[in-house]
């Protein structure tokens, strides 16, 4: 009786069966080859990959598998688990199978391992080793190939190496979708190729290097420049954008050299995005900043020491905490502690709640920090998921994936509101337009022509449109979908690296480390503080504002560059002429640093520890793999310095102890102690606030969380006839610091263009291609005006930030939306 | 006279046969397989052995080797194939003549010679670059100002004196599997392989 | 500039109506390419996946696994020489080698009119008649050195343009499909739902 009920129990869950004489519970619809993994017993295989679709291309995962009616050899990547199955991976005959598949592998394998970069790390050599017959019978001679030939600017292809295990171009079709690189020709002469004259452009294309069994693909920028047994490794979150993908930083005698993705369940599957993976080429590069220096009166820069510098700009700061002000612009590229040290130094040293992380192109932070929030986890598992605004290829582009993936296997209904296509249209089940200046009234016809958003869960992914429109337009739209849809979470698509962190730990006029306000957390604050601002601050629009007409003394910048990145580059110059003085931090001379009176040199990506947040608010660790270039300091350890010659003391001493001092007043922190972010197993990261465990309920608890209330609906600016509205979009490459100074990146960014439907220019009578006049309320630009089919009628699309012109230039940050009149030359 | 008795030893000996040699003006033949300081082989047509695929690097256990690994110039390439070797640097205060970089090397590129008697006046001498270590237009291992060199002692140091048998293995005795060098192409197998060497009229038996 | 003809434009778009996704006329669209070229250049792949919302790199894939697509310019008439077993025991090697002669090119080859091009084949299921080849995939039986200098001669001369049409063109009869019959499957749209050709065979 008691026999039975446990064997049926065993029915619900899983099935019997037997790997090597030992019998083991596998879930139903297990692969073998993962049941025996997870069993402690390998079989090898090139194709089967976990995160792609089993193909059973390459025959060597071939085992003796009895379903009762006798032994046969079945590829284990293609069969599901069935009750009572016996699986022999060490039988005479698997073996006999696997090493005659490995001898076959090797018939045209030109066995180059030595100056294969593979080679090491390779799983044909290793499995090779492992399972293969030791000796070949084949004497004939090898194919051969032109080798290498690039098939992108990053990626070369000896084809000779290839076993066709359909790895790289399964990934390029299912999983990035772009099937830009196929089997071609038949047999023997079969290879995998793109098509003449166009490339494998693909954002994801370093993931099929690093899935690539054999040395068949390897990446330009890694190309013969180590060996595995070169390489020290660290596991360390990718900053390059918010997402926070795991990667394995590697670096050989104190130089990055490579990063490889790696697989968690809850982010990034083990892909990476190609800005991400080959980012690293700007912490080497030769231009970075490795020492302070000052510029004088007659604008000549002067070499100094870091105590010089150092007391520059405290004397610089001072001046402006007993003057007419101190701001601070940036922070989102700091770790998490450093974003805490200087949002500390600001409000207790300096005195002053001007600060602000994002750079008028982000959004509310009062808003991102209130809105419930939603994991990756949960919108790739929802009912419906409403993308509004961004286009998540260029500015998320593994969180497109993870998106893009769940869409197309039918669990989610994605439906997407945003200015233009975007990567995402095709694979969204519908996808919206609308006009700038009317996202709220576009919202609030969506959720009126969709009401089975409001049923079921619903995932909200929230971003800028586009940095020349208002911002209040994308709050007005919350207001109405959080007004609409009340059980929706959301996921802020804000794109910089730590920027999640830099807004928990209060980087951003009002707010306070913990997502709790200035007023509401005064009290709590008061008292591990030693003082607080009296008044909410500026954010950087009314920073520069407030410098331009000279009623700001000292601009610091934190790893910024508002020259660049501003969406109103008229405003940043006059806040710049009108600012008594600039402290910069940085790891680059960046325009925007040229101008700084006093700079000091910062670290970089690998250069230090600590944690980093991601949109999802998930605190991971950062690995530290080198040592910063010449005097370089972390960004924690100038604010203590600065706090210190300012007469005041952060009392922060080491990265550790700053997170237990994060943990222990950042109210959305409380439970993530170091130990819980540290500790084993928790590669996934740890998503504050962590839920507090009932036994906890009675202990006291710091401030309420930040409260946010949605500006009221504006009308919708009147249109003008004559004029074209500015779309000004982010590109995954632009002229942004961290791409140029990556060489592979760099020639990767477009040149800046102005582009339109071909109605717009039938109507101004040019042709596509030709040089316009581009006016705005800011300014007059020489702009080549291109003819795109996809572009929306009305509307002048360009990127926010490519090389040649940057839209900022004819941006008013003020204005609701930016009219642009076009004009032959 | 007792003390004249110490003396008739000393004269006996006069008429022995001497065993000192006067070192340095005059050394004693080495053994064949002597493990001395390195020296980088090239082809027969000029070309550099090493491909730098850092297996030496990998395997030496003073961790003495720096190599870096390059794309060759398609128009004036150093070695074979599409990568040689860019930097290559052998620490002689770390080296402590193993020789398990000559065995791992897959070209034979890298081998031993005899010469053993280089001192440094510091340390960046101490450290042999790939100028340093590549054989001469002759094949034969170019002098350091500083090594103590006699004639012949540059002799046997090719990749024909690896001390594996030929492939590896005992089924290819007498087949030869190295390849041919600058300066004296591909040498025969030594005497007990197949026929006697041409470097050394014993076949390496005497 | 389109790539197809109109005529042939409008032969893709019915093409294409008979499946339920539009991938699925990749190989029927490209022999239409082939049809009207004699061979599948560059710009016919990209016509196609165009058509048929594939990359140019999937359609070549798919084409380049087929022997009889063929990727540079062919001559007007394909010559295929059989030889496998029965026809070489009856003398395939030695007709190739006369072929080779008389055409003035060896096997792979276009002549340098553009008029023919010669190539070996492996069995072309006509064992009983051998020595076989065929012209642009109709069959000749019992081919003599003497009957083929005849063919030769006839093709160049025009005499066989009724009976065999250039290279490329596949059947005597277009196949025709009804509109009634057709799926249709519009290019470059995904169709998402169940095929519609499920929904008429319910309905029937």
């Amino acid at each position: 009786m008691t026999d039975l009920a446990s064997a049926s129990e065993v029915n619900e869950t899983g099935v019997n069966i037997t790997i090597n004489g030992v019998r083991v519970v596998a879930p139903k619809g297990e692969l073998v080859i993962d049941a025996a993994e997870r069993n402690g017993v390998y079989i090898p295989r090139f194709c089967y990959h976990p995160r792609m679709e089993p193909v059973g291309m390459c025959r060597q995962c071939l085992v003796e598998v009895d379903t009762g009616r006798g032994p046969g050899l079945q590829p284990s990547c293609m069969l599901t688990v069935s009750d009572d199955m016996t699986v022999d991976t060490e039988s005479e005959t698997t073996k006999r199978a696997q090493e005659g598949m490995l001898e076959f592998l090797l018939v045209n394998h030109p066995l180059d391992c030595p100056v294969c970069d593979k080679g090491g790390e390779c799983p044909l050599q290793d499995q090779t080793l492992a399972f293969g017959p030791g000796e070949s019978r084949f004497v004939e001679e090898k194919r051969h190939y032109e080798k290498p030939i690039p098939i992108s600017d990053l990626v070369y292809l000896d084809r000779e190496r290839c076993i066709l295990c359909d790895r790289c171009t399964r990934f390029a079709k299912d999983i990035a979708g772009d099937p830009l690189i196929h089997f071609m020709h038949r047999g023997n002469e079969t290879q995998v190729l793109t098509f003449p004259d166009d490339p494998f452009n693909s954002y994801f294309s370093g993931n099929t290097v690093q899935i690539c069994p054999v040395g068949a693909l390897t990446a330009r920028p890694y190309r013969f420049r180590a060996r595995p047994w070169d390489l020290a490794e660290v596991e360390s979150t990718c900053t390059t954008c918010s997402v926070g993908c795991r990667v394995a930083v590697q670096s050989s005698r104190n130089e990055l050299l490579r990063y490889e993705g790696v697989d968690i369940e809850s982010v990034n599957h083990g892909w990476l995005c190609d800005k991400g993976r080959f980012g690293f080429e700007s912490v080497n590069s030769d231009q970075r900043l490795a020492g302070p220096y000052l510029r004088d009166v007659n604008n000549s820069d002067q070499l100094v020491g870091t105590n010089a510098a150092l007391e520059a700009a405290a004397t610089a700061i001072g001046a402006g905490r007993g003057g007419g002000g101190v701001g601070v612009i940036g922070g989102a590229r700091l770790n998490n502690e450093s974003a805490y040290a200087w949002s500390k130094l600001a409000r207790t040293v300096i005195g002053t709640d001007n600060i602000d992380a994002q750079l008028a192109d982000g959004l509310s932070a009062q808003m991102v920090l209130s809105l419930p929030r939603a994991t990756i986890a949960d919108a790739t598992s929802a009912d419906n998921v409403v993308v509004i605004g961004t286009d998540l290829k260029e500015e998320l582009p593994v969180l497109f994936l993870r998106l893009k993936g769940a869409a197309q296997s039918g669990r989610i209904k994605l439906t997407e509101l945003s200015l233009l296509v975007t990567g995402l249209s095709k694979h969204a089940s519908a996808s919206h337009r609308y006009v700038p200046g009317e996202l709220a009234h576009a919202v609030g016809e969506l959720l009126a022509s969709n009401p089975q958003l409001a049923s079921g869960s619903t995932v909200v992914v929230i971003g800028r449109p586009s940095a020349a429109d208002f911002p209040d337009e994308v709050e007005a739209a919350v207001g109405v979908l959080t007004a609409g849809l009340p059980l929706a979470t959301f996921l802020p698509a804000l794109r910089r690296g730590n920027v999640m962190g830099a807004l928990d730990m209060g980087l951003s006029p009002g707010v306070l480390p913990g997502r709790v306000s200035l007023d509401e957390g005064r009290d709590w604050f008061g008292s591990v503080w030693s003082s607080l601002p009296g008044e909410v601050g500026l954010d950087t629009a009314g920073m520069l504002e407030a410098a331009a007409a000279g009623r700001l003394d000292t601009l610091v910048l934190l790893g910024a560059d508002p020259l660049a990145d501003v969406p109103d580059r008229d405003l940043v110059e006059r806040a710049f002429a009108g600012v008594g003085s600039i402290v910069a931090i940085d790891n680059f001379v960046t325009e925007s640093v040229k101008r700084a009176n006093v700079v000091l040199a910062s670290t970089a990506f690998a250069e230090v520890g600590g944690t980093t947040t991601n949109l999802e608010g998930r605190v991971s660790r950062l690995g530290q793999m080198i040592t910063p270039p010449g005097t370089a300091r972390a960004d924690w350890m100038i604010a203590a310095e600065l706090a210190w010659r300012l007469g005041g003391d952060l009392e922060l001493e080491s990265l550790a102890q700053i997170w237990s001092e994060i943990e222990a007043v950042a109210p959305s922190h409380a439970g993530c102690t170091l130990e819980v972010v540290e500790a084993e197993g928790a590669i996934e990261g740890v998503v504050v606030p962590i839920p507090k465990s009932p036994d906890l309920a009675g202990a006291p608890s710091g401030p309420a969380s930040i409260r946010w209330s949605a500006p009221a609906l504006a009308e919708p600016p009147s249109v003008d006839g004559y004029s074209l509205r500015l779309v000004a979009r982010r590109k995954l490459y632009d002229a942004a610091t961290n791409t140029q100074m990556a060489p592979s990146l760099a020639n990767l960014a477009e040149q800046a263009q102005l582009m339109v439907h071909p109605g717009e220019l039938r109507r101004l009578g040019v042709e596509s291609g030709t040089r316009v006049n581009v006016t705005s309320s800011r300014t007059t630009v020489v702009l080549s005006l291109v003819g795109d089919a996809a572009m929306p009628r009305g509307l002048a699309v360009m990127g926010l930030r490519q090389p040649g012109l940057a839209a900022s230039e004819l941006i008013d940050l003020r204005a609701a939306i930016t009219e642009l009149r076009i004009e032959s030359r | 006279m007792g003390y004249l008795d110490g003396f008739r030893v000393t004269f006996n000996r006069l008429f022995e046969e001497r065993v000192t040699t006067e070192y340095p003006q005059e050394k004693r033949p080495k053994p064949e397989r002597f493990h001395g300081r390195h020296v980088l082989n090239r082809y027969e047509d000029g070309m550099e052995k090493c491909i730098g695929c850092e297996l030496c690097a990998g395997v030496c256990p003073a961790q003495c080797i720096y190599v870096r690994g390059a794309d060759n110039p398609i128009d004036d390439p150093v070695s074979p194939g599409e990568r040689f070797g860019y930097v290559y640097e052998i620490n002689y205060l770390r080296c402590i003549h193993c020789d398990l970089c000559v065995e791992a090397c897959p070209t034979e590129a890298i081998t031993e010679s005899k010469m053993f008697e280089f001192s440094f006046a510091n340390r960046q001498d101490a450290i042999y670059t790939k100028d340093e270590l590549v054989v001469d237009d002759d094949g034969k291992p170019q002098r350091q100002p500083w090594e103590l060199w006699h004639d012949g002692d540059d002799a046997l140091t090719s990749g024909w004196m690896r001390a594996t048998a030929p492939s590896g293995s005992a089924a290819h005795v007498g087949q030869v599997g190295w390849s041919g060098e600058l300066g004296y192409g591909v040498r025969s197998p030594e005497l007990g392989q197949t026929a006697p060497s041409d470097d050394d009229p014993d076949g390496g038996q005497g | 500039m389109r790539f197809f003809t109109s005529e042939n434009q409008r032969l893709a778009t019915e093409i294409i109506g008979r499946y339920p996704k539009a991938r699925s006329a990749t190989i029927p669209l490209l022999h239409l390419a082939q049809e009207q070229h004699g061979w599948i250049s560059d710009d016919a792949m990209i016509e196609v996946g165009r058509l048929v919302d594939a990359t140019p790199a999937e359609v070549k894939g798919t084409a380049t696994f087929y022997e009889m697509f063929k990727f540079a310019p062919v001559g007007k008439y394909l010559i295929n020489i059989c030889g496998t077993m029965s026809c070489q025991l009856l003398g395939a090697d030695h007709l190739m080698h006369h072929a080779e002669t008389k055409l003035g090119v060896v096997a792979g080859g276009t002549t340098e009119d553009g008029l023919f091009t010669l190539e070996h084949a492996e069995c072309q299921a006509a064992c009983t008649e051998a020595p076989t080849l065929q012209v642009n995939y109709r069959h000749q039986y019992r081919v003599t050195t003497e009957s083929f200098d005849q063919l030769v001669d006839d093709l160049a001369a025009g005499n066989l343009d009724g009976e065999i049409p250039p290279h490329g063109t596949l059947g005597r009869v277009r196949q025709a499909i009804p509109a009634d019959k057709s799926v249709g499957a519009v290019p470059p749209t995904e169709v998402d739902g169940p095929p519609v050709w499920l929904a008429v065979e319910g309905a029937s």
